[in-house]
């Protein structure tokens, strides 16, 4: 997939075994956290699944797990890197950026471009042509009320509307 | 903004308004998203028609693909009428806000004046000069302490010292004792009542310059 920079690591046969050793394991999870965040950066990914095909090298014929995997993503989720989408715990939203830095970027956005007391929709944020230049161009939905939530608590943003039409004024 | 000072963190009705106009424009959008991939796809479906040498369907897929693009041009005039509507929506709130700031300012300015009215300007200046009287009485009081009497002794010493230094009483050449006595309380009766005019007069001048000056301030 287009030109990701796979570490070492990822080349390494026991990396898709789940380590014995408690230690090990905790690195391992490290590193595989790391590699997936960078992955979804990469690839402007906010939605990770166990079945993803990382997890997968068909180059070595290695498969992590998907317990293993699971674990992964469950530590990544405790670190507040990730969150997960629905009790099934299969698929997390991936915050290569967190929420609170999509808040950040979102209100600068929003301050230098003389916006405030305005109002906007959620789509018009996420796709609008006005932030076709910025870096959250694109965002996920989730990941966007994730962002808007911070700021609605900073007491800087209000949503309103209903259902799926939501709109959000700035302070 | 203005509006934003009178309704801040609030959600107005103009808001709502905005909001589904916004909404409307996205959904427009949305479908004009939907629209382009239909035409390409009917493009593709005539082109791979055409190779297979069935030109009526191919001619039914470029048929649609015109019609597909003519939704797109309306809905393209229809996204013009809406952004052009939120516009005005937003012009018209900033016009307020600069009303409004022109109320303010224009009721500020009327505040000012109403407290700077002719007879109070009048009023005040003649309260000023009033004080500034007053003022001068009371410096003339304290000018006052010494009284004609001590000016008079004053005097008369600094008279006496002049003699002196001028060498006038020069031992044994002392002048009849009685004669001058009496010459001299004649003399200080005439003097000190000269002296007591010529300050009373200095005042009266000072006086009259400082009124002038103060007319002419």
């Amino acid at each position: 997939m287009a030109d990701f920079q796979y570490p070492a690591l990822y080349s390494f046969p026991p990396f898709f075994t789940r380590q014995p050793n408690a230690t090990t394991w905790s690195t391992q999870q490290s590193a595989w956290s790391a590699l997936i965040l960078a992955y979804c950066e990469r690839h402007r990914l906010f939605k990770f699944s166990v079945g993803h095909e990382l997890f997968t090298n068909t180059e070595l014929s290695r498969r992590l797990p998907t317990p293993a995997a699971i674990e992964v993503m469950e530590a990544m989720v405790k670190q507040g890197k990730a969150e997960w989408i629905g009790p099934e715990k299969q698929e997390i939203l991936v915050y290569w950026k967190t929420p609170r830095d999509w808040a950040n970027a979102v209100y600068d956005w929003i301050d230098t471009t003389g916006q405030k007391g305005g109002v906007l929709t959620l789509y018009e944020i996420a796709w609008g042509q006005l932030t076709a230049s910025t870096e959250f161009h694109g965002l996920d939905e989730t990941v966007l009320r994730r962002a808007l939530d911070v700021l609605v608590e900073r007491g800087v943003a209000k949503i309103f509307g209903s259902g799926d039409e939501l709109g959000v004024k700035f302070f | 903004m203005g509006n934003a000072l009178s309704n801040t963190n609030k959600v107005t009705s103009q808001d709502r308004a905005i909001l589904n106009l916004k909404l409307q424009r996205d959904k427009l959008h949305q479908y004009q998203r939907r629209i382009s991939t239909v035409l390409a796809a009917e493009t593709a479906a005539a082109k791979s028609l055409l190779s297979k040498g069935d030109k009526p369907r191919a001619l039914l897929a470029l048929r649609r693909r015109k019609f597909q693009e003519n939704l797109l041009a309306q809905t393209d005039a229809q996204l013009a009428t809406l952004e052009q509507l939120v516009s005005g929506i937003e012009f018209a709130l900033v016009e307020k806000d600069v009303y409004f700031g022109l109320k303010q300012g224009s009721e500020v300015l009327k505040q000012i004046n109403r407290e700077m009215s002719l007879e109070s300007v009048e009023r005040l200046m003649e309260e000023s000069q009033e004080g500034i009287r007053y003022q001068r009485e009371v410096s003339e009081m304290l000018g006052n302490v010494m009284s004609n009497e001590m000016e008079d002794e004053v005097e008369e010493e600094m008279e006496r010292l002049e003699r002196e230094i001028r060498g006038e009483v020069a031992v044994g050449d002392l002048p009849e004792v009685p004669t001058e006595i009496r010459e001299t309380e004649e003399e200080k009766a005439r003097k000190a009542k000269e002296r007591a005019r010529a300050r009373a007069k200095a005042r009266e001048e000072e006086r009259q310059r400082e009124e002038e000056g103060l007319v002419a301030a």
